[in-house]
């Protein structure tokens, strides 16, 4: 395939240039301007449109083994593609969590039957994700865990949570928190503020996300584990990571498009489909996060994937599951919400979408995340001016659950290649 | 639709030839369609425009004064079962009470009743509800059958909304969670206006209500901070920060908070005392807008809560000549009133409850379609 005339941007490499990338037997064969196609080849007309990496999800929900109702690897890999993603790191909150080498394998096993695009698994730090007993990290890391994780739960005990840490820091891996102090969230439904108190909905204060957070940067400074802020909500949390990535401390953050758009008043008339955890908080909090990504302290976006079924969200608003879909709408928010709001420039949203979460997870050593001659032929094109509605009939993967529902959004990925296949191209879109 | 412009899905999966490490071998854009399908998109949430009446947050005075106007003209019939009326003749009022309830239960049948409705009764325990049902089904096959109006209780915050968006006839909240309990509202609005001789304009400016204990666990406290404040009153919320944290003061114009019951008890026109709601506390109600959650006490002890909150005789004895003494019910004596308060002639706790009759009824005749 021969994707012409599109702008360039691999900000791994720096390069942001108007040219053409050709692509042959899975690898990115020649990247430069008017470049001759052998006879016969596929050519994509990418003028207008931003050529970049296949883009990262360090932080999706596919939700199998166990919950194939809300979504499968095929589905949701589906979705991926749909959204520009070419790679998802998934979370072991499945049923069984994924907490020993042979779960592992088998989910990998799956991913190779089904997936759509790059699978890699975030195994749990403990068994069952109990946040007590430590689980075979190094076993799991040899199985292909790229990063630990107990998300859905923060290791609440500090004791077992500097285990995790020294154990996982000799596995070169990254250790991703859930932060949330239980003690201060039991019964929350939402952000502890005005609309909480106003619905007569539990309140999740900020102080939870925070208080987990300041601990674990005194255990990171014991351990040198890399440690990563899932979703962070707060904007006491970002001062947090500031100051401890000023002191040099291997701490990094990511946020979703949700904790950067939408605030608690999306659950005013009880939308369970804004019911979400860390829960969507002020403009206050949306404005430090801003800033923190304009000024470099969050350098991961990840959109916390998360179907449910529509009966599930259907439930009152206390009773209904936390989470929101996000790989299909996320390039779009993102660019509203950081590049047309002039907190970063478009290279370096892509480098928040792909060198950014690779190197997280090690991926980059597989020549991930970045666009070279030689390296895989993970592409992703899009299209920033192509706007869309979101319906129900738009999306591809299995469930409906997101606030953004109806909302028009601006900038889609219209081309996808994984390891230099075609996997999604969008009709209509280009010629 | 599409960027395509045409009603398929304006995507186009491809399968790729050689099956790759991480991929399907096949992948057809059958497959992918039909999974587009399969997905039935849950029902539209309806609002409070349908004829419901879901909260008194966000009504204007004017909606509210509405209601009233109905009311006080059935007070004099509300209690006087040889004077029915034929309004609702044929119609029938569902209760659905998935949490228990005596009085307003009872309140709302007398009040079909009155105006000639039929009312049939679904109550949690033994019900669908019990084996797994929604709420939602669960109403719509109550509507199925024939009901012309849904009242329901329901244990968790928004119940009524859901059912409310799941049917077609109008839904009464009856309460719901910790949210709102608006008839409640409504009739001590009536209570207090009636009182304060206010009853022909319902304006309650000049005059502060008290509202005293565990204000976060109540639904009766946030349906009376709407009604009162929109019509003018002013409402002081008093107890521990547990219970009435700061944060409330912000859910309505007019509200304000304070931790020191003696201090503003002689500036009220009248106190409504509400229950320690002990079985809300498991939930984490205290975390509403307060420091955050703690699943047990909000009060270091009973002793300690009626030291600082409770309208004992000492403290009647210091509200103004006449203010008023209100309570939800169900009172717990010795507890946040004292039998000698709960019995005074201040005290409007069996008035509240036989009001409580017309305002359920002027709620069902207008929802219900049918003037006074």
């Amino acid at each position: 395939m021969l994707i012409r005339g599109g702008r360039i941007i691999d900000p791994a490499s720096g390069r942001d240039e108007v040219s053409d990338v050709l692509v042959a037997g899975g690898l990115v064969q020649r990247i430069g301007v008017r470049l001759d196609a052998p006879a016969g080849t596929d050519v994509f007309d990418a003028s207008g449109c931003l050529v970049a990496p296949g883009l990262i999800d360090p932080h999706v929900h596919l939700r199998e083994p166990g919950h194939e109702h809300k979504e499968t690897i095929a589905s949701g890999t589906e979705a991926a593609v749909s959204g520009g993603f070419t790679g998802l790191c998934c979370m072991p909150n499945t049923s069984p969590a994924i907490d020993s080498p042979e779960i592992v394998r088998f989910v990998y096993d799956r991913a190779r039957e089904t997936g759509l695009c790059r699978v890699f698994l975030v195994a749990a730090g403990t068994l069952g994700r109990h946040g007590q007993q430590v689980a075979e990290i190094g076993l799991l890391a040899r199985a292909g865990a790229v990063a630990f994780s107990d998300d859905g739960d923060a290791i609440a005990d500090a004791g077992v949570m500097l285990k995790v840490l020294r154990l996982v820091a000799v596995t070169g891996r990254v250790f991703m928190q859930h932060c949330q102090d239980p003690t201060l969230t039991r019964g929350a439904a939402m952000h502890a503020g005005g609309v909480a108190t106003r619905l007569g909905l539990g309140g999740w204060p900020r102080e939870a996300e925070e208080i987990i957070i300041e601990r674990d940067v005194r255990l990171v400074g014991a351990s040198g584990c890399r440690y990563h802020v899932q979703h962070i909500s707060s904007g006491g949390s970002v001062e947090i990571v500031r100051g401890a990535r000023a002191r040099g401390l291997p701490v990094t953050a990511e946020v979703t498009p949700h904790h950067l758009l939408l605030t608690h008043d999306a659950c005013a008339a009880y939308d369970t489909n804004a019911k979400v955890n860390p829960p969507l908080r002020e403009a206050g909090d949306i404005e430090a996060i801003r800033r923190a990504v304009s000024d470099g302290v969050i350098t991961v976006l990840g959109t916390d994937h998360a179907p449910h079924a529509p009966h599930e969200k259907a439930q009152d608003f206390e009773s209904a599951p936390m989470g929101m879909i996000g790989l299909e709408t996320a390039f779009g928010l993102y660019h509203e919400a950081l590049v047309r709001s002039g907190a970063i420039d478009e290279p370096r949203l892509i480098a928040l979408l792909t060198i950014e979460p690779a190197r997280l997870c090690g991926l980059d050593a597989q020549g991930l995340g970045t666009l070279r001659e030689g390296g895989p032929a993970d592409i992703t094109v899009i299209d920033p001016a192509l706007e869309w509605t979101v319906t129900p009939a738009e999306l591809a993967g299995k469930s409906r659950n997101t606030p953004f529902m109806g909302r028009r959004i601006r900038g889609r990925a219209v081309l996808t290649l994984v390891d230099g296949a075609v996997m999604m191209r969008r009709r209509g879109a280009r010629a | 639709m599409g960027p395509g412009g045409d009603d398929e899905p304006g995507l186009l999966l491809c399968g790729v030839a050689p099956p790759r490490r991480w991929c399907a071998p096949r992948w057809s854009l059958r497959r992918y369609t039909s999974v587009m399908t399969s997905v039935a998109a849950p029902p539209p949430m309806r609002t409070q425009s349908k004829r419901d009446l879901l909260e008194l947050s966000g009504l204007s005075g004017g909606e509210i004064r509405e209601y009233l106007d109905m009311a006080r003209g059935f007070v004099p019939i509300a209690n006087r079962p040889d004077a029915g009326r034929s309004d609702l003749r044929g119609r029938v009022v569902a209760n659905l009470f998935f949490e228990d309830s005596t009085r307003t239960r009872l309140s709302f049948t007398l009040a079909a009743h009155r105006l000639g409705a039929t009312t049939v009764d679904l109550a949690g325990p033994g019900s669908s509800a019990s084996k797994g049902e929604s709420l939602s089904d669960t109403a719509r096959v109550v509507e199925a059958m024939g009901v012309d109006a849904i009242v329901v209780r329901a244990k968790s915050a928004g119940a009524a909304r859901i059912i409310a968006g799941a049917v077609g006839c109008p839904v009464v909240n009856a309460g719901d969670g910790r949210h709102e309990h608006p008839t409640q509202g409504l009739l001590d609005c009536l209570t207090f206006a009636e009182a304060m001789g206010r009853l022909e304009s319902f304006d309650l400016s000049g005059l502060t209500l008290g509202i005293v204990g565990d204000i976060v666990s109540s639904r009766v406290a946030r349906s009376a901070i709407a009604g009162m404040t929109a019509l003018g009153a002013r409402v002081v919320c008093v107890g521990p920060p547990t219970m009435a944290p700061g944060g409330l003061s912000a859910i309505a114009p007019g509200v304000s908070v304070t931790h020191d019951f003696d201090a503003v008890l002689p500036g009220l026109d009248g106190v409504m005392m509400l229950r320690i709601q002990f079985e809300r506390h498991g939930e984490g109600p205290a975390s509403g807008a307060a420091a955050g959650g703690g699943g047990s006490g909000l009060t270091g002890s009973l002793r300690e809560f009626r030291a600082f909150y409770a309208l004992t005789e000492a403290r009647a004895a210091v509200l103004r000549p006449g203010a008023v003494i209100m309570h939800p019910g169900p009172v717990n004596r010795g507890l946040e009133l004292d039998p000698g308060a709960a019995d005074a002639s201040a005290s409007l706790i069996l008035r509240q409850v036989s009001r409580g009759v017309a305002v359920r009824m002027a709620v069902l005749a207008r929802l219900l379609g049918q003037g006074a």
